[in-house]
Formats: structure tokens, C-alpha cells, sequence
């Protein structure tokens, strides 16, 4: 079993967060899988797979995590609580830069280095959402 | 070594300020820069005025570079705290009514190594000179000794606090921009941090300035009670927990997540923070109400001020360990 964590925190303002990819890459990428999924979240976001846990706690995402194989997120609190309980997984990049906040254990792909937003540490809503700034979901499959 | 000095002045045009920009470019050593932060009700443009068009002639002649800024009328914390962070290596902060002998600059930098945080002289207030030779300086004596610089300094003393007129490294420790206008204990709390942040500070002889008392004008001319106490309370706050590392995670829960693996070690901490089931902590704003403005601790302001582009991780051991 693989934890997908697709989104992160929404926008001040509205509107997709750039560290994410968005739906449809997600659906794109999950087609190519072919094990089990389960998918982490809180409540409103959108459903990819049968398998959604919605508003876990700490303790139960923890033991989410020890029971998976490995995991796939973007740029959001999973990646370091995974990093944290020591389990490895794969983390989609695009603006943020996963030189300050990646943890070298995990498998960070990061299509350009072009596409970091040049201020690291404003809020992300001024930020242009880019589905072009993450690794081709083809070639993130290559990792798992 | 880029040394700015900075002189914050309000009501003063025309008593102290002159002698005060006159006794600094007569210094023995000039720094790299002056600027003069007004924070006037009524700024003037001193240059149409004739004793300034000479002391700014002077400038220009001797090659000491300054500006006159017009400040935000927020107090004198937010004037050194922009001087702290204009990218010079050394700030040497000055009175507009404390007039430094010539020598005092020189003298301040010859103690400048790797250890030291900040540096400050005797700044004698007429008619009365204390004896502070039995002064410790630490902060835990404020209450019950004359300040180490208010009397003659015969020997270096290393220090917990200084005050009014001193040279310190520049853009480590945050000025206190919780205080309120009058900023009282301004420069105690910003030399304590800078102490806290592990540099030596050092009272030193032979640098003498002359404190020329003027009920009239000065940075802190409110009288508003209630502003003092404000700001004496957070103060007093500070003293309360200075056996601990007060740390204050105003971040998010991933955030929380990775400073919890350099929490071991740090020593006493004491965590304020947005998600205890992280990290056991008291809240922000109970962080905000002891200690006034948190941004000395925001990790992401830090890190741009830094021009970060080490990890998380690390940054956080910068501001911590």
C-alpha cells in the first residue's frame, strides 16, 4: 500500500496552491499505479481514490504511515511528519525549493530549478500556479 | 568591517544635535557612514539652516558619507532596528544629547573580535558621576546597582546589558518592536539578546561620552505613564524566563515537525507554538502578550533576512543553538 498527500493548504486568497500539481496531474499519475493507494487529506478536498481517510490524527497518520510501503506528497507538513517516523517516499517539487525544505532521504523531483519562485519565503499566494513546474507523472513512476 | 553610525533625533535641532554630528566628525575613527534618523513631529530640511550646511560641508570634506532619513514616528526601537538590518557590520548607535569624545569610536573598535556582541563607554551625565566600580552589569543586579555606565570605567568588564550610546554587531538580534513609543528598556533588552545569543558584551575604559540631560526634545519625550509601564512589563517578562531558551514557533505544523528534531538540543527550552500534539507548548498569543513583538523568532522572516539557502533544519539551529 502507497499514501498519496496530494494538496496542501489552501490559499489565502483562493485558488490552487502552487506546490501542488492539481487534479487532473494526480488522476494522470494514480492510472499508473498499480497497487494499493490510500489517499490523506482533510475535509473538501477532492477524492482521487476509493480509499480516502479525512482528518486523521497525528497518532493515526503516524500508524497510516508504518503500515505503508512508501508514500508520494508535494510540499506540505506530510513530507517532514513522514521524514520524521523515518519512512521514505517521493516528494513533487515546483516553486519551493527542496534544498531548504526537502529532507535528503526522501526522492525529490523537481523538473527545473527555473520554476522556484524567487522569494522562498512569502506567503504562496502570489505565486502562479504551473502544472509544467512538476516531473511528468510518466516519469514519477520510474521512482516508486 | 563597515561600521554605520546612526543618531536618532526629535526635538533637538537646535541645542544638542549639533554637538552631537560635530563630536562624530571629529572622531578619531569615522565610520563608513552616518545617518540621521528624524523623527520630528516637524522635520526641516537642515541644509537651508547655516550651522548644519557646515557640519554637512565637513562631512563631504573629510569623506564620511551620511544621509538625513526621515524616520516613522514609531520610536527610537524601530529607528536602530532598520540601522540594524541596512547591512553594515558594526552599528554605532548615538544620542542626540550624548556627546562622545573624539577618541570613543577608535576605542569601541579596538575590542571588536569574533566573541564580542557589543561594546559601549562611561556616558556621564552632569553634575553627578557614580561610582559604578563595584558594579556587576548583569541583568540580575539591574534593580540593585547604578548602570556600569554611568560612572568612570577603569578596567573592561564583560557585561549582561549596556545602554544609550554603544557599538554593536549588527543584524543578529531584533529590536523589540512590542514596545511602545517611548521604548523603555529598549537598549537593555536588545544588548541582553545579543548576550543570549552567546557574544561578549563589553563595558571598556577610555571612551568617554557626555550625556548632556535636556528635559526638552529626546527620542523619548512622551510622558504617558501607562506606555512605560507596558514596556517595563515585558521587561520584566524577559527577566522572568531568562534561565530559558524561549523559543516561539509562529509557523506551520510542518514547521513544528522539523524544528522538534534540534528541540533535544537546546537547553531549557520553553516552546510557544500553534500545534501541541507536535510539540508540548504554550500558546502565540501568550507569547505575544509576555514578550511584546515575536518576530525575533519568525523562521521565515529570519531566513529571508539571512538569504537562506541551507535547509530548514539548519536555520533553525542558526537561530536557536
Amino acid at each position: 500500500m502507497i499514501i498519496i498527500s496530494p494538496y496542501a493548504k489552501p490559499l489565502i486568497k483562493g485558488g490552487v496552491n502552487p506546490k501542488t500539481p492539481g487534479v487532473d496531474y494526480w488522476k494522470e499519475l494514480i492510472a499508473l499505479i498499480d497497487e494499493p493507494i490510500v489517499q490523506v487529506g482533510v475535509e473538501g478536498e477532492e477524492q482521487l481514490v476509493p480509499d480516502f481517510r479525512k482528518n486523521l490524527t497525528m497518532p493515526e497518520l503516524k500508524k497510516l504511515i508504518a503500515q505503508c510501503r512508501t508514500w508520494i506528497g508535494i510540499d506540505s507538513f506530510f513530507q517532514h511528519l513522514a521524514w520524521d517516523q523515518g519512512k521514505p517516499g517521493i516528494v513533487l517539487w515546483s516553486v519551493s525549493d527542496p534544498l531548504i525544505f526537502g529532507h535528503p532521504e526522501n526522492i525529490n523531483l523537481l523538473a527545473d530549478r527555473k520554476y522556484l519562485a524567487s522569494n522562498q519565503f512569502l506567503w504562496w499566494d502570489y505565486t502562479p500556479h504551473n502544472v509544467d513546474a512538476f516531473v511528468k507523472p510518466e516519469e514519477v513512476i520510474k521512482f516508486l | 568591517m563597515q561600521i554605520l553610525c546612526s543618531v536618532a533625533t526629535r526635538g533637538r535641532y537646535q541645542t544638542t544635535l549639533p554637538l552631537v554630528l560635530s563630536a562624530i566628525i571629529n572622531q578619531t575613527r569615522l565610520p563608513d557612514k552616518l545617518v540621521i534618523f528624524d523623527d520630528n513631529d516637524e522635520p526641516q530640511d537642515m541644509r537651508e539652516n547655516p550651522m548644519y550646511r557646515h557640519l554637512f560641508a565637513m562631512m563631504d570634506i573629510k569623506g564620511l558619507k551620511w544621509e538625513w532619513l526621515f524616520a516613522e514616528k514609531k520610536g527610537q526601537h524601530h529607528i536602530h532596528q532598520k540601522a540594524n538590518t541596512m547591512g553594515y557590520d558594526w552599528v554605532w548607535r548615538c544620542d542626540d544629547d550624548a556627546i562622545p569624545e573624539p577618541n570613543v569610536l577608535e576605542q569601541l573598535c579596538s575590542y571588536i573580535d569574533t566573541t564580542v556582541g557589543a561594546i559601549g563607554g562611561s556616558i556621564l551625565t552632569l553634575p553627578h558621576i557614580f561610582d559604578t566600580s563595584k558594579s556587576t552589569g548583569k541583568i540580575k543586579d539591574i534593580d540593585l546597582e547604578p548602570n556600569i555606565q554611568w560612572g568612570n570605567i577603569y578596567v573592561t568588564k564583560e557585561v549582561e546589558h549596556l545602554h544609550c550610546s554603544f557599538l554593536y554587531r549588527a543584524a543578529i538580534h531584533d529590536y523589540n518592536l512590542g514596545l511602545s513609543r517611548v521604548a523603555h528598556r529598549e537598549e537593555t533588552l536588545f544588548t541582553w539578546g545579543l548576550k543570549q545569543k552567546g557574544y561578549k558584551i563589553l563595558a571598556v575604559p577610555n571612551a568617554v561620552t557626555w550625556h548632556f540631560k535636556n528635559p526638552e526634545g529626546g527620542i523619548r519625550s512622551e510622558t504617558k505613564q501607562e506606555m512605560f509601564a507596558h514596556d517595563e512589563q515585558i521587561f520584566r517578562n524577559f527577566l522572568q524566563y531568562r534561565d530559558s531558551n524561549i523559543i516561539v514557533l509562529n509557523c506551520g505544523l510542518g514547521d513544528h515537525i522539523v524544528f522538534n528534531s534540534i528541540l533535544d538540543s537546546i537547553p531549557n527550552p520553553m516552546v510557544f507554538g500553534c500545534y501541541p500534539e507536535i510539540i508540548p507548548c504554550r500558546s502565540i498569543a501568550e507569547a505575544k502578550s509576555l514578550f511584546g513583538d515575536l518576530d525575533q523568532w519568525n523562521i521565515y522572516k529570519k531566513m529571508d533576512q539571512w538569504k537562506w539557502t541551507d535547509s530548514l533544519e539548519n536555520a533553525y539551529k542558526k537561530l536557536y543553538l
